[in-house]
């Protein structure tokens, strides 16, 4: 980069950013818009069955402790959770057409889908069948910053880490 | 060339450090200093840059451009090196060409970093791929992962920068193209960061696509380095004309030879194919003696001598007398031709 003009324009398009962000104050913002719609709304989860983490009842009610641990997290920010069973590939694919806020289901924080659904930091850790560790973390609508930040400062703070 | 053929004999074909005046020795001298500091930083760089870059697509490849930035001052650190042998039976020409290999080498990092990145922000735009960047516990406080980004590029940018003006100075000191394209890149590396920080940020607002779209911005710029770095660095081992550090005009070297030439009472006119050999040129210089003048073995001989003397670059110099010059004289400098590319 030879053109001290480019350097320069970037210099400022820095410096106008930081400003507009100063403004606005808080960061990260969705670029949807999630966390802002589901505070006082509706969260939607999609629930992919594993058990322990996740258990699906024959009358259609959700249990395990990741349902739970997404109860809690609804209850902080005033939202109605909405409850989606399904399997992992159709909660990905319902993901990237933005139905869903969230996925859970003992996903590994190295889901395959990583264009679909982003993994908030690992909140606990659990033995794989080959005996390797396994991290566990929620899935979150990839680029949704604000909320899947809430979210890990939530499980932070859950397991005091914080 | 033996040293009892005539006297600065043995100089004409020493070792690329023999070239050397005292300026010049202490110029490589600290330029392997900086490049051995650089290696140093940049090594640091790839491992905070490393923990850091999560799934930003922006902070990866930022990551990829660190590691190819270690290449230029390997390869420089390889050629300073090398060029301190002297010529040998298999090496009549010497060892200064290493230094066209490492310019070489120096401008495939730069089109591969180029391309890589463009290639990346593209694809990063068209897959519509929003970078999710959360939150890292650090010491029992959560902060945004992106102010540790933006934190790391700004420390890590500040190497680049400094390092990057230092030799840019010493490359031309040295007339080395190696350590001018690694400066080159060291200031790519640091509008890479500033691009990447006002991505982060841009990211951190909501605007998804503010980081690949800087990011593209920067590969342009580094492309078209390491496309102009590619054909000099091609042009200088396939014997082009020499041309000047930073490869903006042909070398007037060129044409002060051949009017040193020019100025020797039996030389009626002359003409130099002059090569750039890394550092040091090599010139043949054909000479047309005037008409009825017997050039003698003391004429050439001073004359290339005077011609050693005119610059330390001048390395390596044959003079050719001949009846006359080609008619279609294509081994002319084209200062001759193009008199507003002088200085």
């Amino acid at each position: 980069m030879s053109d001290p003009r480019v350097l320069r324009a970037l210099l400022v398009s820095v410096a106008a950013t930081l400003l507009l962000v100063g403004c606005q104050g808080g960061l990260p913002a969705d670029p949807q818009g999630t966390l802002v719609r589901a505070t006082g709304g509706v969260l939607r989860v999609g629930v992919s069955e594993n058990p322990p983490w996740t258990e699906l009842a024959s009358d259609g009610t959700v249990g395990g402790s990741e349902v739970e641990l997404l109860t809690d997290y609804a209850e902080t920010i005033d939202a109605e959770v909405e409850w989606v069973p399904a399997g992992e590939n159709t909660l990905a694919a319902m993901m990237r057409e933005g139905q869903l806020d969230v996925v859970v289901g003992g996903l590994a924080s190295d889901v395959p889908w990583t264009s679909e659904i982003a993994t908030t930091r690992p909140y606990t850790t659990t033995i794989g069948p080959d005996g390797a560790e396994v991290k566990i973390a929620v899935g979150v609508r990839p680029g949704e910053n604000a909320l899947m930040t809430d979210i890990e400062r939530f499980l932070a703070e859950r397991g005091e880490e914080l | 060339m033996n040293a009892s053929e005539g006297e600065g004999g043995e100089e004409a074909t020493g070792s690329g450090h023999d070239a050397f005046g005292e300026q010049q020795r202490e110029a490589l001298r600290r330029a392997v200093r900086l490049e051995w500091i650089t290696i140093a930083w940049m090594s640091v760089t790839v491992v905070l840059v490393a923990l850091v870059a999560g799934q930003s697509q922006a902070m990866r490849a930022a990551w990829a451009e660190d590691v190819l930035s270690l290449l230029p001052p390997i390869a420089f650190l390889v050629a300073a090196r090398r060029i301190r042998k002297r010529p040998d039976r298999r090496h009549p020409y010497g060892f200064h060409r290493s230094i066209g290999v490492a310019h070489l080498v120096a401008a495939i990092a730069l089109l591969t970093m180029g391309g890589y990145l463009a290639i990346d922000s593209v694809m990063t735009l068209v897959t519509v791929e929003r970078p999710p960047i959360g939150l890292t516990v650090l010491f029992g406080h959560a902060i945004w992962t992106g102010w540790l980004m933006v934190a790391v590029m700004v420390v890590t940018s500040i190497g680049p920068v400094v390092l990057g003006r230092k030799k840019l100075a010493l490359s031309e000191t040295l007339h080395d193209k190696v350590l001018f394209a690694d400066a080159d890149m060291g200031k790519a590396d640091w509008s890479t960061a500033v691009a990447t920080i006002a991505g982060v940020i841009g990211v951190g607002s909501g605007l998804w696509w503010a980081d690949a779209t800087a990011a593209l911005l920067v590969s342009l710029s580094i492309l078209r380095d390491g496309v102009r770095n590619l054909r000099g660095s091609i042009g200088g081992l396939t014997d082009g004309e020499a041309r000047t550090y930073d490869e903006s005009a042909p070398h007037p070297l060129t044409r002060r030879i051949e009017e040193r030439a020019e100025a020797e009472s039996w030389v009626d006119e002359a003409s130099a194919r002059v090569r750039d050999e890394g550092h040091v040129f090599h010139a043949e210089v054909f000479v047309v003696p005037v008409a009825g003048a017997e050039p003698t073995l003391e004429g050439i001989a001073a004359l290339r001598d005077r011609i050693d003397e005119l610059d330390w670059k001048v390395h390596d110099v044959v003079i050719a007398p001949v009846p006359e010059l080609p008619p279609r004289q294509t081994f002319r400098s084209t200062l001759r031709t193009r008199p507003d590319a002088r200085p």
